[in-house]
């Protein structure tokens, strides 16, 4: 008895964390029209209809360039940050860290919402360009967090011997400190990739015309519960589940 | 390629310490020179002044006749070999070995080719496709002398390269450095703490203290004829006996010998323990009591309280063929030549 308790309550945590993803997965199988139990499938019919319905492929695709272009943006820039504040010593240089990291407390309304004004106030019209900028804004302070972590004293003296040898600033960056650091970029960007991905205020507030996949999934379930919305949930936690396995293969094996 | 170096006039302030105080210095082509001292002697930054990842408060730093003493480490005719290697961990040792003739814009076969002679000459010809990572300290330490001498440096700066090895490694890695250096004929500027390596690798020692140069010349002169105390002390373990200095004549506890190059007054006579013998002749130190000696294989290494001063214990080095008890009493001897007299220190 004593023993069992401990198991119990592992099933039953996971179970209250799987259960809502794992009957999400389950009725976007349904052939019916309601995603209620009893189950009556499988079917693939809700899938067809999804992949032929042109907004919502357009709005899958929209998610994926906003996903990948910010979080791309974010880490060249995290990475820049990194580097200089890890690398030269610049006056002032633990307030400009502070600065860097303090959009991480700041709640993603408030920073949709300032960005929407300034935006307008720019006169610049509402585009996947902004909400990638949006992300941009909310993804920079984590990717200059993990790459400066991960910046050491071995990486510096590798630069240091690179410079040695010739190389200039360019080429250190790109031959020695990027590759050496590649774990953390990568852990950086797959984490941002995903949080871009999944990422709705921020989308909603700054696209206009088109859309991301969530802002798009908000609209549809204004008109109700639909198997539909199992099916497009099941697709974009299997594209965020890839992005992880994508980062546990590519990063923390090859650590190993 | 190798090229003369030429330190002028160098100081060093790291904010109000004085880092190197006046440091001149002339180095041969094709030299072995290796700067020796305790940790924060100023070797280091010496080093870094020749690389030019220091840039000196004052003075001037030439290399082949030409002021480098402004010039990054990239521009200069130097390469040093970092005391943790600095090996790129994501290329292959080839591309290690490559690097700073890729950097210098060689086409890819060239280098490829003048990468795997440099590894052949540290005898790692057959690792070439490994990564730094699968090697042994020793193996990592040969890869780096490899990088950085396949740009053919004028001049190879190695920062304290022994120091992570064991210390059989480290005795075999000294002769294979000394060799090496012997086929390229490099310039070769090697830091250390360790007074035997410096010895067993050098053609010339500068040993350092406090930022300045306290002695420069062959291992076996520094060792036998140290330009002052420090210098003494350091090259290697030494007796030190209290004395006076009058009339051109140095007064101890066990008498009396003629000294014509001091000024008067008190004195420090430095004494080897191996200058010091069983038996008469030479300076004699008279009687001594026996403490406590131990067996070193090439010699026994014992310590003894002369009759005549009672409150000094010397150490001595005897021939290794009988070990004296403690309480024995010796009649003991030294080398006119194993002494050497300094000014006595200020306490």
């Amino acid at each position: 008895m004593m023993r069992a308790a401990p198991w119990l309550y592992l099933v039953a945590a996971f179970v209250f964390i799987y259960l809502p993803v794992g009957a999400l997965v389950l009725f976007s199988f349904q052939g019916g029209s309601l995603p209620v139990p009893p189950f009556d499938g499988p079917s693939l019919q809700w899938y067809g209809d999804i992949l032929s319905d042109d907004d919502l492929t357009d709005a899958l695709r929209n998610s994926l360039i906003v996903a990948v272009g910010s979080a791309a943006v974010a880490c060249a820039l995290g990475f820049l940050a990194a580097y200089a504040l890890a690398r030269f010593v610049l006056p002032g240089a633990a307030l400009m860290r502070g600065l860097l990291i303090a959009p991480l407390t700041v709640s993603y309304l408030i920073v949709g919402l300032g960005l929407l004004m300034v935006l307008q106030r720019l006169g610049l019209g509402l585009s996947l360009w902004t909400a990638g900028i949006g992300h941009v804004v909310i993804n920079l302070p984590l990717c200059f967090a993990i790459i400066y972590a991960s910046m050491g004293a071995q990486q510096q003296n590798a630069e240091r011997a690179a410079r040695d040898l010739g190389a200039n600033e360019a080429q250190v960056i790109l031959l020695i400190t990027a590759p050496m650091l590649a774990p953390a970029i990568l852990a950086a960007f797959f984490l941002s990739v995903t949080l871009s991905w999944d990422e709705f205020i921020i989308a909603f507030l700054l696209t206009r015309f088109d859309i991301t996949l969530p802002v798009e999934i908000w609209s549809m379930l204004r008109s109700g519960l639909s198997p539909r919305l199992n099916a497009i949930g099941s697709l974009v936690f299997l594209v965020s589940v890839t992005a992880v396995l994508l980062l546990e293969i590519l990063v923390f094996r090859k650590r190993a | 390629m190798t090229a003369p170096v030429r330190l002028d006039g160098i100081n060093h302030w790291f904010g109000d310490f004085q880092a190197l105080t006046d440091i001149s210095l002339d180095i041969a082509a094709g030299e072995y020179i290796t700067l020796l001292g305790p940790s924060g002697c100023g070797k280091t930054t010496l080093l870094s002044v020749l690389g030019g990842f220091v840039e000196p408060s004052q003075g001037t730093v030439h290399i082949a006749g030409q002021d480098v003493t402004r010039l990054s480490p990239a521009k200069r005719p130097t390469t040093t070999m970092f005391q943790d290697y600095a090996l790129f961990p994501h290329m292959s040792l080839r591309d290690n070995v490559a690097f700073g003739l890729r950097m210098g814009g060689m086409g890819r076969a060239k280098r490829h080719a003048r990468a795997l002679d440099m590894l052949a000459l540290v005898g790692l010809e057959k690792d070439a496709a490994k990564r730094p990572h699968a090697l042994s300290g020793g193996q990592r330490q040969r890869v780096a002398l490899a990088r950085a001498l396949a740009v053919e440096p004028d001049v190879l700066l190695l920062d304290e390269p022994l120091g992570a090895l064991d210390l059989k490694l480290r005795r075999s890695m000294q002769d294979e450095l000394k060799s090496i250096q012997r086929q390229v004929g490099t310039t070769f500027v090697h830091v250390t703490h360790d007074q035997e390596e410096a010895m067993a690798i050098a053609d010339r020692i500068v040993v350092m203290n406090a930022g300045r140069i306290e002695d420069a010349g062959p291992p076996a002169r520094v060792y036998r004829d140290p330009a002052t105390l420090f210098a003494a002390a350091f090259m290697g373990e030494m007796n030190r006996i209290p004395g006076i200095n009058e009339n051109e004549t140095t007064r101890t506890a066990f008498g009396k010998i003629h000294n014509p190059r001091m000024s008067e007054g008190k004195v420090t006579l430095c004494l080897r323990p191996e200058a010091i013998h069983i038996g008469k002749g030479g300076f004699s130190l008279g009687r001594a009591t026996v403490q406590d000696a131990a067996f070193f294989g090439t010699h026994v290494r014992a310590h003894v309280t002369p009759v005549a001063a009672p409150d000094m214990r010397l150490v001595v080095h005897l021939p290794p063929g009988s070990i004296p008890e403690p309480d024995d009493v010796l009649d003991l001897c030294a080398d006119h030549d194993g002494l050497t007299v300094f000014p006595a220190e200020e306490a």
